[in-house]
């Protein structure tokens, strides 16, 4: 995604973005050029929508569940061990991680109940579950040690959380979850598509990739956004059943329209992927370091004008001459690239 | 009724049967064949006891492709009557149209219930053909004559014994047509051998000479169409195919070549002066690169090494979707599962179509072209053995890792005393006696072949295929170039296999058992006493590659003691015994980047192109190592196969492939990935700085 502007735009979500900007030609756009204007579409309008605030903080928590057998115990123990020290070299981040014996719902409920307390609209909460989980037909469940912990109860934890939210469901059987947990505004990315997928997941693996690869941030803004990561991780496990030869047994969702089942692959043409693609999931670099700086908002400017060209002219891709366009695109490139230069120095 | 009405009832009834039985058989020849169906149906639930209207009934589902119903039938009728010669002779047919072995078996059991059965008779006689056995085939054929003097299918054999020997003069087919100048099914019968024995070509002039005799013969029509397709003449083999299927012939032969056929225009082609590369779509811009370069080396290779200059390109086709590749092997026995040859016309699995390192194309791709050369050279007339044995020394001759491992199935058969002999080593391809046995004679003419090549020279190979080529048997070419009779060569060969081999068929049971010893201490850690026992059994059966091996207890082993140079060491024993393991693999080369040693490490990965190509990391680390040493033209290679493979990281990809043509000095193509990698990301700071580098 390009929130390269996510310091001069506030936190906005689609409801506050779309009547505040000039979309109207997009959706013009989209009904005579089809649907490579429709990404153009959708690539503008998550550039113009940007991310929060820079200096808001992101909380992670993270839940390694009960195993059963000592090789799951393991696993989940070693994927939220490996994801805590991801998280905490993230800028801004304030980490928590229950694995093992501490990975209770007493402790997980402590851990929301004081983020409901402590964060702010500005602020960012990803919860992600690592574990087993199932599904009765009418009740999602995570198996914890101790007492499980159900989708109404998580449901109801994060509703008095104020910050913008990511659950990441990885458990087997997570699909149950979804209309238990789906709300406006909430990204939510779940393991498989429904309840009845049981068997234990490998999404979890690549999802956890997505955080370490660099390959996961496509549009090298150095920041993975939720959508980013789910588009890896979705794609690397179903790699991973294809090269093994093996009937898929998971498929992997995602849901952030408040309202749906979640899809496998978000689109502007689907409606889903619009607020993942703003939910910056991990900063990778120092990408805010420039917009802290007031001797460079000029230079910010520029180079935030010839991005929203850039998206505009790839916008009107298909209904330009392709020498015309490539010679333009060429222009707008390398101008962009010397106002880059002159904002690293 | 009078007493007299009832006392003709029983005679009225017979007469109502027979006319049923006669209405049935008209259905039958007037191709109606649902009515014959329910007339026979009628017959059977009015004569329960009747084993020959079962065994009527049977062979028209035979005739129909439905040999489950045919058997079934066949078996009632052996359960009504015990040994009743004709269920028998159809449970024989039943077995020799899947090429098993018990048709044999079967035929002398219906021949010994009936000794007067010529149909017996003529199906031994094209069984024995079938078994590249023409002197038996002779014999039962004159048998089936002697007792009837009409029995075309016999003379139908006798045809093809000369034909096949090239014999231009023979009377037999003459004979047929003055008895029945219509009998399109000799020369039908004929095709079905010169098929058989890979002679594709002169196989479909006798289908055509089959239809031009009877139009109506749908069976040759369908296999001319099947061959015909099998060399590439695709637009002919459709029409008369979709002439079958229209006129109610839809066996399985028919039916999925023609889905195979419809599925073409999912592929997209690739020619050269000297081959043609037919590839799926999905994968055709990743693989076209690495299989033409690896077809024209083969071409290159064979043309110098058997002095045979091809008179046409070869073509390739690769499926992903391994039924798609089966389709061109049915009603062929015998034929390798990875790859088959018709001629010119090679058709093979794609990597992508099975789990990765279980399939070395490359390899494959080799044995194929090999089989190329050597039909061409002998003009299709050589044993099945010899073209077998000699593509797989091929794969291991072009680099000693390629080449299949000793396998189980194969240590069992030498252990046992399985392995044929040579001049009879054709019947364990096309009507093997038991489970791999196919697998076995493949191992067995491939180790033939290094034995020869390493014992009189390569040169006797090719003076071999010389006298085949003029259709000399097994036991006079063996005589005659290696100077020694086929039994005595036999026990030299055994002699010197079984010395090879020792060692691991004597502590094959005791390796077995320590292994699984090794594999407990590994799980629980015991690295220490890992290291010893598989150090101990590692040598015993050092062709053991495949998981669980004890190549990778080792580097496990030494990895969790630090001594990484030990696991280096076991890796690299394991690439050079053969090893495919993908994950293995990557690993060997982790560990040499690590080392310092990029080199090799970029010669483990290279490894994988010929195993697993189908594996984006696998491109961008191999391009990366090789932009690293300087090997320009394999970076961008690599660079481009990454985005063949559509990756997520388009702009790191395009970046990537642009750093390479940089480096060749390929300013415009790089500044052209330079903008693609912009346009996806167009904040992508690496490659902003490298396009104002480039920019004056």
């Amino acid at each position: 995604m390009a929130c390269s502007t996510g310091a001069t735009v506030p936190s906005a979500n689609v409801e506050r973005v779309f009547p505040d900007k000039p979309l109207a030609a997009s959706v013009t756009g989209y009904v005579n050029f089809g649907k490579r204007a429709l990404a153009a579409f959708f690539g503008l309008a998550i550039a113009l929508a940007g991310g929060p605030a820079l200096h808001a903080a992101t909380y992670y928590v993270t839940v390694g569940g009960l195993g059963g057998e000592p090789e799951f115990e393991t696993r989940f123990s070693n994927w939220a061990k490996e994801v805590d020290k991801l998280v905490k070299a993230a800028p801004e981040s304030k980490v928590e991680t229950f694995e093992g014996g501490a990975a209770t719902r007493a402790n997980l409920r402590a851990s929301l109940e004081k983020i409901a307390k402590d964060s702010t609209p500005a602020d960012a909460l990803v919860l992600l579950l690592l574990g087993h989980g199932t599904f009765d037909g009418l009740d999602y469940k995570m198996n914890l040690p101790g007492p499980d912990i159900t989708a109404d109860e998580l449901a109801s934890l994060l509703g008095k959380v104020r910050a913008r939210q990511l659950v990441v469901n990885t458990t087997s059987s997570s699909g149950g979850a979804i209309s238990t947990l789906r709300r406006d505004g909430r990204v939510i990315v779940s393991a498989t598509k429904s309840g009845t997928e049981k068997n234990a997941t490998v999404f979890a693996r690549y999802w956890i990739e997505a955080l370490r690869d660099p390959a996961a941030d496509t549009d090298k803004n150095e920041t993975v956004s939720a959508l980013e990561a789910f588009r890896y991780a979705e794609q690397k496990t179903a790699q991973f059943y294809e090269t093994q030869k093996r009937l898929s047994t998971e498929h992997a969702v995602l849901e952030d329209t408040g309202k749906g089942e979640g899809v496998k692959a978000p689109s502007p043409e689907n409606g889903y992927g619009l607020v993942a693609s703003t939910f910056p999931l991990l900063r990778l670099g120092a990408a805010a370091k420039a917009a802290a700086n007031p001797a460079k908002q000029k230079l910010l400017a520029t180079r935030e004008d010839l991005e929203q060209q850039i998206d505009r002219l790839k916008y009107q891709k298909a209904a330009t001459p392709a020498e015309e366009y490539r010679k333009k695109l060429g222009v707008l490139l390398l101008d962009l690239a010397r106002v880059q230069e002159e904002l690293d120095k | 009724m009078t007493l007299r009405a009832l006392a003709l009832l029983p005679l009225l009834i017979a007469s109502a049967w027979a006319q049923t039985l006669q209405q049935a058989e008209s259905f039958r020849s007037a191709a109606r064949y649902q009515e014959a169906s329910t007339a026979f149906r009628v017959l059977v639930a009015a004569n329960p006891k009747n084993p020959e209207y079962r065994v009527r009934w049977g062979r028209l589902f035979l005739e129909r492709f439905n040999k489950e119903e045919a058997a079934n039938l066949f078996q009632e009728a052996l359960e009504i009557k015990k040994d009743y010669a004709p269920a028998l002779l159809g449970l024989a047919l039943v077995a020799a149209d899947g090429f098993d072995t018990r048709a044999v078996e079967l035929a002398e059991k219906a021949l010994a219930a009936d000794p007067k059965l010529t149909e017996a008779h003529e199906l031994m006689a094209r069984l024995a053909l079938e078994d590249s056995n023409p002197k038996r085939a002779v014999e039962q054929a004159d048998k089936a004559l002697a007792i009837s003097p009409k029995a075309l299918d016999a003379m139908a054999v006798r045809a093809s014994v000369d034909w096949l020997a090239d014999k231009a003069d023979s009377p037999w087919m003459d004979r047929i047509l003055d008895i029945n100048p219509k009998y399109g099914e000799a020369y039908a019968d004929v095709g079905h051998f010169f098929v058989l024995n890979r002679r594709y070509e002169e196989g479909i002039k006798y289908y055509r000479k089959a239809i031009e005799l009877d139009p109506r013969l749908w069976a040759a029509r369908a296999q001319l169409g099947v061959n015909l397709m099998r060399l590439g003449e695709e637009v002919e083999a459709k029409r008369h195919l979709e002439l079958c299927y229209e006129n109610g012939h839809r066996d399985a032969a028919t039916v999925n070549t023609l889905r195979l056929m419809d599925s073409y225009k999912n592929f997209l082609t690739y020619k050269t002066d000297n081959t043609i590369v037919k590839l799926h779509k999905k994968e055709a811009e990743l693989l076209h690169p690495y299989v033409e370069s690896e077809l024209k080396r083969a071409i290159a290779t064979f043309e110098k090494k058997y002095k045979v200059k091809l008179d046409r390109p070869v073509q390739v086709e690769v499926y992903p979707d391994h039924e798609d590749f089966a389709v061109r092997t049915m009603g062929m026995p015998g034929l390798g599962a990875l790859g088959v040859t018709f001629g010119y016309v090679v058709a093979m699995d794609s990597p992508s179509g099975r789990k990765p390192g279980s399939f070395h194309w490359a390899s494959t791709l080799w044995h194929e072209l090999s089989h190329v050369f050597v039909l061409s050279a002998t003009h299709h007339r050589v044993p099945r053995w010899f073209t077998e044995g000699l593509a797989v020394h091929e794969e291991t001759a072009v680099s000693p890792e390629w080449g299949d491992r000793l396998d189980p199935q194969v240590i069992s058969a030498i252990k046992n005393k399985k392995l044929l002999p040579v001049a009879e080593l054709d019947r364990g391809f096309i009507r093997p006696s038991y489970p791999n046995q196919v697998v076995v004679s493949y191992f067995q003419a491939g180790r033939i072949c290094d034995y020869i090549a390493e014992h009189w020279g390569f040169g006797k190979l090719l003076a071999m295929m010389d006298d085949f080529s003029r259709s000399e048997p097994t036991a006079q070419v063996i005589e005659k170039e290696l100077g020694i009779k086929p039994e005595e060569f036999d026990k030299r060969f055994l002699a010197k296999l079984e010395a090879q081999t020792k060692g691991v068929i004597d502590g094959f049971d005791d390796w077995r058992k320590k292994l699984k010893q090794v594999s407990d201490l590994a799980k629980a850690g015991k690295h220490d006493e890992v290291i010893p026992l598989a150090l101990a059994i590692r040598d015993v059966y050092p062709d053991y590659v495949e998981a669980g091996s004890a190549y990778e207890f080792l580097a496990d082993a030494y990895a969790a003691k630090k001594n990484n140079t030990a696991a280096i060491e076991e890796l690299e024993r394991f690439a050079r015994a053969g090893g495919r393991s993908p994950v293995v693999l990557k690993r060997l080369a982790t560990m040499l980047e690590e080392a310092g040693r990029k080199r090799d490490a970029s010669a483990a990965l290279e490894r994988l192109n010929y195993i697993a190509p189908n594996d984006d990391e696998l491109h961008r680390r191999l391009g990366g190592l090789w932009l690293g040493e300087g090997n320009t033209a394999g970076a961008i290679r690599e660079y481009t196969a990454v985005l063949a493979m559509k990756p997520m990281d388009l702009a790191a990809s395009h970046f990537n492939l642009a750093k390479a043509y940089r480096q060749g000095k390929q300013i415009t193509e790089a500044k052209d990935q330079l903008l693609l990698a912009l346009e996806a990301a167009p904040g992508f700071r690496p490659a902003q700085k490298m396009l104002l580098e480039l920019s004056p």
